[in-house]
């Protein structure tokens, strides 16, 4: 029964499905890990992420401009970010409810918007498949990695500048500190409120360029709620990545494979109830947080308003 | 003109002169018109008690706080201080008595974090490491630059601090009570940097209450006193004795004579005790101790060695994993809280704001907290408001506690008088065995010298007290015997008067007292 | 310590205010202009207009389940007129505790007819129908009219969509190139399972050695795990796809980048790929909706239940002309239909 799965034509669809689905995730996941390890949790994740898959579905709904989506997408994420770092940031709001609120806010919104501008659900041609040459035509290999809408390629592209920007950067070094110990920072001259808007408005962009990525590239539609919590599933990558940028690559993708692989158990008619077979990424994910909350430190001032204190 | 270059190479500050600065806090006056300068090549002292303003005063130079009066010249020159960096842009450079360390991240990224890189937005560690080590070299700072710094005892992170500070130039450099986390070996081995430091024409302000280290390394003191300057004196025939009565305002009583008291029998013991903190870690291991009636035993040691543990264990608060602890030669490790103070178990928590007292309860409900289902204060299932203010008025009264009424909300004290409530109800009913948990930390000398008092009268009528202290001074007035502490372990137990600084800072330091006598005699 | 200042509150009151709107009482907007039926042509027309009160888990525009009863009550009040059908909904209430919350204050508002659409519902609506005894009630998918508990005005409805997913599996199966199916559903019980289950024994029935292949998401609403559904299922050789609930929207997206065919049911979803779908079975409630209208006014409240079925009409074989049907297809759909109609298919094993 499951050597039904071993055939190399199955192997390869799990792989590729698997690749695919993380590179949502993989933006937002990477933009949360940023505004954590400045210490700030925006849990309004899908929020941001649903009101810039929106933009973007309306842009290219309205113009057929695909990079136009994209950055009308970015703009209206860093805008929701900016939103979230007035809040939380300079009103120094609790950070889980203000994420909650900007949450429900994304949500509400973009149902609204969509109500009013578009009125039912409708599908725009979005990034079409970009096979690198010479790479596409490797066997398997090429299938499997060379064979995505370029917004897949931007998602794994964004792995090693966002470790270059926390290693390698004085940047990354401010945002490190800041999430750690605000304090020490501050002494030093860097201001720790700037450093932290900086890292919300860039995770909230993210978040609005998986937004896209969603509706603009792999879904192609856009209905109220498309995200389906998949911003608060980022979130939880950002644990199980350990706030660093590999481990949320793993993460994202770990998840991602199992989704694609319970979906081809269901498709190859392997008899297991479908009820099990979905929750298997999530079990999983349970299941590497309990095993990974020993080893892994998170940003000690994590949902911790900055104020000088006497 | 090499003369005038630092070793770091920069210039160093013949003069910087803060005039008149004024501070106000809401409801406090923080500084008040206070004057004070600094020269190349001198440490200058400020002295001062809990809250005179020595802290509010430097972070005002820092750029920290910005002053509501007054006037900074650097040189002669008026300057603008409002931000670190602006400070730092001067040439002023501040370690705080709370590090500010990043501990995620390495020695040199600490020091590279919010300067400017040679290569633009990327990071350039590999110089930063080779600097760190060429100032480590120079004042004798030895540091390992690629070491992350949850890795470095506290010690080092001073080093780091101090690298952190000339690594931005800095030719002034203030440091707010550098020797509290330290031993007294640590202290030395920082002076003899510091002294080095002058000589290169670095200038130092070195903020302390503490008058042994003030006399020993300053060329001049400043006292302030509830915000305003008190004087400035030359570091020359200046006693003790005159800067505690500047400190304070009236004359002190510094070293205290203690009668000798006929010891009693063993009233608390612990036997092999092993404990945990919350966070799961080890705190104590194969404890055993003994304290009698009429002695005061003082647990030495640096911050975080398991005397919390050590004094929760005691007073029931904490579980013990192996071994036990009895009381009066009963077994009461299974015992709950109550029962102990029924037996004539006392406890001063450490934490007095938040394990002593109910911060928005009076201070008469505070002072019932215990015995309020005790007679007198309860009869049946109410409580007799007549027995608890009368109660209540006597300690105040006799613990000298400043206060309008006795209903006042307790937190609106001052951290001694609280403390004065907390001793008053802990001795008020004549306990057999007192724990005193740092009794004296933030608390002004008047009255730390009070609660002395109160703890060796206690001892004079035979309570046994365990006075738990990182304040080595204190354990050293105060007890009859000491045992240090290092690691949840007790490195030894010696008698008050065959010891000294010296020898209990080396076991502070992990060094046990048999190895000690061997040290000693490989001196000789 | 400037927490929780003004504006924090402002936004968060913004944002309830905005999630509301996702699902809290709504106006439905006027399509039909009005005064198209004036008075003398309805003598018999009440003073008040009738009052209809829908809630639902989805949006209204899910093309879907939730669509399907939004349609049918606008189609009835177009026949109506807006001036005698009023109608309110509560949409996007996924949370049973809020449609509880909805449902009791429609009924305090008096409103005539309450439907909850969803069979999740069916506690919290059997409480509030007892203490509004001459409130009608209706919900689905369900056949129980809470008669045994002394109810007598709540309806129950629901879809025998096994029938439509019957004629679907037979043009499916009549049309597949590669010989294989693929279904994704959203949770394997009621309507979807119908729905499912017809479909499989049509196309068994009318290819013996065809290849179904079902998955399920385990939600309603995951559209992103339903395009990867789809599209694992072209990959394992599906040239033809169904699949029911709201989240189908992502997979209908999947087959049209794929060019493979589209099967839909409960709404109809040709609008969203014009050239990928063939057939959708629509729900059609308009006639339930007006029985239900008709009864309460004659003074029964409720005590019924509604089938849709291919038999009565509440069920349709909507075809899309812009894909063309094989003549032999169509002839087997219609041969299919017929038996089901007069008992001798049985769309279900």
């Amino acid at each position: 029964m499951f050597n039904e799965l071993l055939q190399s034509s199955v192997l390869i669809g799990i792989l590729y499905s698997g690749i695919r689905l993380a590179a949502p995730y993989l933006f937002a996941a990477l933009g949360e890990t940023v505004a954590q390890r400045a210490g700030v949790l925006d849990l309004g994740v899908d929020g941001i992420m649903l009101m810039g898959s929106f933009a973007a579905f309306y842009v290219v709904f309205e113009t057929g401009n695909l990079w136009l989506g994209v950055a009308v997408a970015v703009a209206v994420g860093a805008l929701m970010g900016l939103l979230m770092a007035v809040i939380s940031v300079t009103y120094q709001a609790e950070q889980g409810i203000s994420g909650i609120g900007l949450y429900l806010f994304g949500l509400g919104l973009s149902s609204l918007l969509f109500r009013v501008m578009i009125g039912s659900v409708k599908g725009v041609s979005g990034f079409p498949i970009l096979r690198i040459p010479v790479l596409s035509d490797i066997p398997v290999i090429g299938e499997i990695f060379f064979n995505h809408n370029i917004l897949v390629y931007l998602a794994y592209l964004m792995v090693p500048v966002i470790w270059l920007l926390f290693d390698k950067t004085t940047l990354g070094l401010k945002i490190r500190a800041v999430g750690h110990n605000p304090e020490a920072a501050d002494s030093l001259g860097v201001s720790v409120n700037r450093v932290r808007y900086f890292a919300v408005i860039f995770g909230a962009a993210m978040a609005g360029l998986a937004g896209a990525t969603l509706s603009i590239a792999q879904l192609n539609v856009w209905q109220e709620n498309i995200t389906n919590g998949l911003g608060f599933i980022a979130v939880a990558l950002v644990y199980f990545g350990g706030w660093r940028p590999l481990g949320v690559l793993l993460g994202s993708l770990l998840f991602a494979t199992v989704n694609a692989l319970q979906l081809w158990v269901q498709v190859k008619g392997i008899n297991i109830p479908s009820d099990l077979a979905v929750m298997l990424p999530y079990v999983l994910t349970i299941f590497v947080l309990i095993f990974a909350s020993g080893r892994v430190r998170q940003p000690a001032a994590l949902t911790k308003p900055f104020e000088r204190s006497g | 003109m090499t003369d005038n270059l630092l070793p770091t190479g920069l210039p160093r500050i013949d003069l910087l002169e803060m005039r008149g600065v004024v501070k106000r806090f809401p409801g406090v006056l923080a500084c008040d018109s206070v004057d004070f300068d600094i020269k190349a090549g001198e440490v200058h002292a400020l002295l001062g008690e809990n809250g005179a303003g020595k802290s509010t005063l430097m972070k005002i130079l820092y750029g920290l706080y910005r002053m509501d009066a007054g006037e900074i010249l650097l040189n002669g020159r008026p300057v603008q201080i409002n931000t670190p960096t602006d400070a730092l842009k001067y040439g002023i450079g501040m370690v705080h008595q709370h590090f500010m360390l990043v501990d995620t991240l390495t020695v040199a990224e600490n020091v590279a974090l919010g300067l400017k890189s040679s290569r633009g937005p990327l990071l350039d560690l590999d110089k930063v490491e080779a600097r760190v080590a060429e100032l480590s070299r120079v004042y004798g700072l030895q540091v390992d630059p690629k070491a992350p710094v949850w890795s470095l005892p506290v010690g080092v992170r001073q080093r780091v601090e101090i690298i952190k500070a000339l690594y931005r130039g800095a030719a002034l450099l203030i440091l707010d009570e550098p020797t509290a986390v330290l031993t007294p070996q640590e202290v030395d081995e920082l002076f003899i940097t510091l002294r080095r430091m002058t000589a290169d024409g670095h200038s130092l302000v070195f903020i302390s209450h503490k008058l042994r280290e003030v006399l020993a390394l300053s060329d001049r003191i400043s006292v302030l006193r509830a915000g305003g300057l008190v004087g400035t004196t030359r570091n020359e025939n200046i006693t003790r004795h005159e800067l505690a009565r500047m400190m304070v305002g009236r004359e002190v009583l510094l070293d205290r004579n203690k009668a000798p008291v006929k010891v009693g029998e063993t009233l608390l013991s612990l036997n092999d005790v092993e404990a945990y903190r919350v966070t799961g870690t080890r705190a104590l291991y194969n404890l055993t101790q003994e304290l009698r009636g009429g002695e005061i035993l003082g647990i030495a040691g640096v911050s975080g060695n398991g005397q919390r543990t050590l004094a929760e264990v005691i007073a029931g608060l904490r579980e013990v994993r192996d071994g036990n602890v009895s009381l009066l030669g009963t077994d009461i490790t299974k015992w709950g809280i109550d029962k102990r103070i029924e037996a004539g178990l006392r406890y001063i928590p450490e934490e007095r704001m938040h394990d002593g007292v109910i911060q928005d309860f009076s201070i008469a409900e505070n002072i019932i907290l215990q015995d309020h289902v005790r007679k007198p204060f309860s009869r049946g299932i109410f409580l007799d408001f007549k027995a608890i203010a009368r109660q209540s008025q006597k300690l105040v009264d006799e613990f000298r506690v400043k206060t309008p009424s006795i209903d006042t909300p307790i937190k609106s004290l001052s951290g001694g008088n609280i403390q004065k409530v907390i001793l008053a109800r802990e001795i008020s009913n004549a306990p057999k065995v007192l724990i005193a948990a740092q009794p004296t930390r933030g608390v002004d000398i008047g009255a730390t010298e009070y609660i002395h008092e109160r703890l060796i009268e206690q001892r004079n009528r035979g309570t046994a007290i365990l006075l738990i202290s990182e304040d080595l001074d204190e354990v050293l007035a105060l007890s009859d015997r000491i045992a240090v502490l290092y690691e949840g372990q007790i490195m030894g137990v010696v008698d008050r008067q065959d010891t000294n600084a010296e020898a209990l800072g080396l076991m502070m330091a992990g060094v046990r007292q048999e190895n000690l006598v061997e040290m000693k005699a490989a001196d000789r | 310590m400037r927490r929780l200042t003004p504006l924090f509150v402002l936004l968060l009151i913004a944002a309830l205010a905005l999630a509301a709107c996702g699902g809290a009482k709504t106006a439905a907007p006027a399509e039909a202009p009005a005064a198209e039926a004036p008075a003398a042509e309805a003598p018999a027309a009440p003073a008040e207009p009738f009052k209809v009160a829908f809630v639902l888990p989805s949006p209204v525009t899910d093309l879907a389940w939730g669509q399907s009863m939004y349609d049918g009550l606008k189609a009835v009040q177009a026949e109506m007129g807006e001036a005698n059908l009023e109608i309110a909904y509560s949409d996007s209430m996924f949370q049973v505790a809020d449609a509880a919350a909805a449902i009791r204050d429609y009924a305090s508002e008096g409103y005539d007819l309450i439907i909850a659409h969803g069979t999740q519902y069916g506690n919290s609506l059997f409480d509030v129908a007892k203490d509004f005894p001459e409130t009608s009630f209706a919900w689905g998918t369900a056949v129980d009219t809470g008669a045994d508990k002394g109810l007598k005005n709540v309806f129950a409805y629901e879809a025998a969509a096994q029938e439509g997913g019957y004629i679907n599996g037979v043009l499916a199966a009549m049309m597949s190139q590669s010989g294989v199916l693929g279904v994704v559903g959203p949770v394997e019980a009621g309507d979807a399972k119908l729905y499912i289950d017809g479909f499989k024994a049509g196309a068994s029935a009318t290819k013996p050695d065809i290849k179904v292949n079902v998955s399920y998401t385990g939600s309603f609403g995951d559209t992103a795990l339903a395009a990867e559904a789809a599209n694992t299922h072209i990959a394992a050789g599906a040239d033809i796809l169904t699949g029911s609930a709201q989240q189908v929207v992502g997979a209908i997206g999947a087959a049209k980048d794929k060019g493979a065919k589209w099967f839909g049911t409960q709404s109809d979803q040709s609008s969203l790929a014009p050239e990928s779908v063939v057939a959708t079975q629509v729900f059609d409630w308009t006639a339930t909706i007006k029985d239900m209208i008709a009864l309460h006014n004659a003074g029964t409240y409720g005590g019924k239940a509604y089938t849709l079925t291919l038999a009565n009409g509440g069920l349709k074989i909507v075809y899309n002309a812009g894909v063309a049907v094989p003549a032999e297809a169509k002839a087997a759909a219609d041969a299919a239909m017929k038996g089901i109609e007069d008992g001798s298919i049985k769309p279900l094993p």
